[in-house]
């Protein structure tokens, strides 16, 4: 039953993954009819010259085996490279874009996770708190402060939060620096301050983009957490817990808790997505050079959309989704055999803050 | 009615009746009350650093504006028609942020009811489609909509923004603002999943339902059998759905501001006010007190925070009343 399900999983996601291809495909040839030809300045254009940018954007051959050429490469492990025209006006192969989403890859996976992890650490006290004491001032102020919370844009929270580290200056408030190995500081003229690097810069670089991620998802953990430890702090087995003289901390934590780790785990699985969506601005508003970075640069540059990146970009961000589905449907089993694997059909996406 | 025993539902409606009458006559009634529109710009409200002026001042009127040889501004005598800008100015060109912040509210709220509308048109075939035939229907329409689920919003509307320019021609007047219909698109397309598993997932607890399998057996069409005995039971679950799905897609409209999509510049919507003073994605910036006043953020802000509040508590409520069975 297991395996048939992890298959049937699986199928679905490479369909997913195939039709986005497609989706940027189409939505790249849509717009690239007609490519800029300013690297060779001002025209008039030789014809040797066009066919040259033609090949460069991709626009010289059949768009189907092109396509197929892609997903057969995706399939091998590697990315399709970019191209690039050299000095005299050849094309000529410009790499892999690994190379260069590679660092950025791993700026964002060092912001999702760091950020899940703060998320859970404030929200299990959070909604434990507020859901032992059901209508009282602190549930109320606690419920009251998460919901300005959840109205807050990232982009504004992180620029907020930013201006407050800096009057303070407390914490580095921009870039990022490498766990291992050193990268230079560059303030917003772009002009070098300095070099970081090492696990102590990394943590202290990396803290206030957590502590802005964790805050806007703060929200929605927290109110599961509140209404899962409400329905069972009525339960038989934690007035058992009361009775036989365990501390309230020692009920809510081993015997309360547990119960709300199901439903946590399944809106983990949900808001991935939303979480990748929510990088963008973070690392916009921190100046990280991560993967929304990279997307902003590739899809939002001036004119100069590049197919092989703009792929590369889509496949890495569906990924993580799929992958972290996966792996929280895994855990699922794991946590508790007895359910049937058939989670959230009748679940729903989160309610408020959804995609922003 | 169950609904009106619980008073913070009661107040939650009351607000959201006042957060669509301020946002939809507000602005008119307020701009004929002090004598300027939103877009009349007061060059005395900011100062030489362009900061803007604070609650409750009056600045002389535009037409007394005088400017020297230099092109600096000459302070009219005392005395001379003067504005009273009930919240202050907006920004460097000083219009009246009151003004700008009800008309703000009203196209983000039509932006977010057109939205769910949207969604709702799109959602309502699809969902009774997949949900009540089942089978190859419903898995074609689920893999669509986890295709949707799963697309990148963000990328395509950052690519959208650069590149799909055309789409910001639609308007109509002052009602109906260039801009607004297209993002109200943006937005409904990529959100019509959610009502679609809403409606599938109704629909497939309902169709085996006895009434259902009686008017089967009396002839009725599929057709009909959905528009007259399946349709209304959905009603309660969308209307909830509706209420959280306004808020949701205001703020939507708020992060749709900061990738700079959405209505032009000079129309002011509750994200646009804010990233006058915190940027967008493309130049973020840090708060400066020197160039902007803290009303700025905190005015908007409240707005989203009442508006969205109340919906959602008016959702919350509407659905415990419809469930008595319902956990409070």
């Amino acid at each position: 039953m297991r395996g048939r399900y992890l298959c049937w999983r699986l199928v679905r996601a490479v369909v997913t993954l195939l039709a986005m291809i497609a989706l940027t495909f189409a939505l790249y040839f849509a717009i690239e009819q007609h490519p800029p030809m300013s690297a060779f300045g001002s025209g008039p254009y030789t014809a040797q010259q066009i066919r040259a940018v033609r090949r460069l954007y991709f626009l010289d051959g059949s768009k189907i085996r092109l396509y197929f050429d892609y997903v057969s490469q995706l399939a091998r492990g590697e990315f399709p490279h970019a191209r690039t025209i050299d000095s005299s006006g050849r094309v000529v192969d410009a790499g892999s874009p690994s190379l260069y989403l590679a660092p950025k890859l791993r700026v964002t996976l060092a912001m999702l996770l760091g950020g899940a992890i703060l998320v859970l650490l404030l929200a299990l006290p959070l909604g434990a708190l507020a859901g032992s004491r059901i209508g009282s001032w602190t549930d109320r102020c606690i419920s009251l402060g998460v919901l300005i919370l959840l109205c807050m844009h990232p982009m504004m929270l992180g620029l907020i939060l930013r201006s407050a580290g800096g009057r303070l200056d407390w914490l580095p408030t921009s870039g990022y620096c490498p766990l291992s190995g050193h990268a230079t500081l560059i303030n917003s003229n772009g002009q070098p301050t300095g070099t970081c690097g090492g696990p102590l810069d990394w943590f202290t670089h990396l803290l206030l983009p957590w502590l802005t991620f964790a805050l806007l998802f703060l929200a929605l953990y927290t109110r599961m957490i509140r209404a899962s430890v409400a329905e069972t702090i009525h339960e038989d087995f934690v007035r058992t817990a009361h009775a036989k003289g365990a501390s309230e901390t020692r009920v809510l934590r081993s015997h309360v808790l547990p119960n709300a780790s199901l439903r946590v785990l399944t809106m983990v699985g949900m808001e991935i997505g939303t979480a990748i969506g929510v990088c963008i601005y973070i690392e916009a508003a921190y100046g990280m050079q991560g993967l929304g970075n990279a997307a902003i640069n590739t899809l939002g540059g001036n004119g100069d959309l590049s197919l092989p990146n703009t792929v590369a970009i889509v496949v890495l961000i569906t990924l993580i989704v799929i992958i972290g589905n996966l792996l929280v449907d895994l855990l699922y089993t794991i946590l508790d055999p007895r359910i049937a694997i058939r989670r959230n059909e009748g679940q729903t996406k989160s309610l408020v803050g959804g995609v922003f | 009615l169950r609904f009106r025993r619980d008073r913070w539902n009661v107040v939650a409606l009351v607000a959201v009746v006042v957060v669509v009458f301020l946002g939809f006559f507000g602005g008119a009634v307020v701009s004929r009350l002090v004598g300027h529109s939103g877009n009349e710009q007061f060059p005395f409200a900011a100062n030489s650093v362009l900061r803007p002026v604070g609650p409750f001042v009056r600045v002389p009127a535009p037409r007394h504006v005088r400017y020297d040889d230099y092109g600096g501004l000459v302070r009219p005598r005392a005395g001379g028609r003067t504005a009273l800008l009930i919240l202050g100015a907006d920004g460097p060109l000083g219009r009246d942020e009151l003004i700008r912040l009800l008309d703000g509210l009203r196209v983000s709220l039509s932006i977010a009811v057109g939205a769910a509308l949207i969604a709702l048109l799109i959602a309502l075939p699809l969902g009774c489609v997949s949900g009540y035939f089942g089978g190859v229907t419903d898995a074609v329409v689920s893999q669509f909509t986890e295709i949707i689920m799963a697309f990148p919003l963000l990328l395509f509307l950052v690519f959208a923004n650069t590149h799909l320019q055309g789409l910001r021609a639609v308007g109509w007047g002052w009602e109906f603002p260039a801009g607004v219909f297209d993002e109200a698109l943006l937005i409904g397309v990529f959100t019509a999943f959610y009502p679609t598993r809403l409606i599938r997932a109704q629909m497939l607890t309902l169709r085996n339902a006895e009434f259902v399998e009686s008017a089967r057996m009396v002839g009725a069409s599929h057709w009909r059998i959905m528009r007259r005995h399946l349709l209304p039971h959905l009603a309660p679950t969308l209307l909830v759905w509706a209420a959280v799905a306004v808020g949701t897609n205001i703020l939507i409209e708020v992060g749709l501001s900061f990738i700079g999509v959405g209505v032009q510049v000079s129309t002011p919507t509750l994200g646009s006010l804010l990233t006058t003073v915190w940027g967008t994605v493309y130049n973020p910036q840090t708060y400066n007190s020197h160039n902007y006043t803290p009303w700025q953020t905190i005015l908007p802000m409240l707005t989203i925070v009442v508006t969205v509040a109340a919906l959602n508590r008016l959702a919350e409520g509407i659905r415990r009343a419809m469930e008595p069975k319902e956990q409070r």
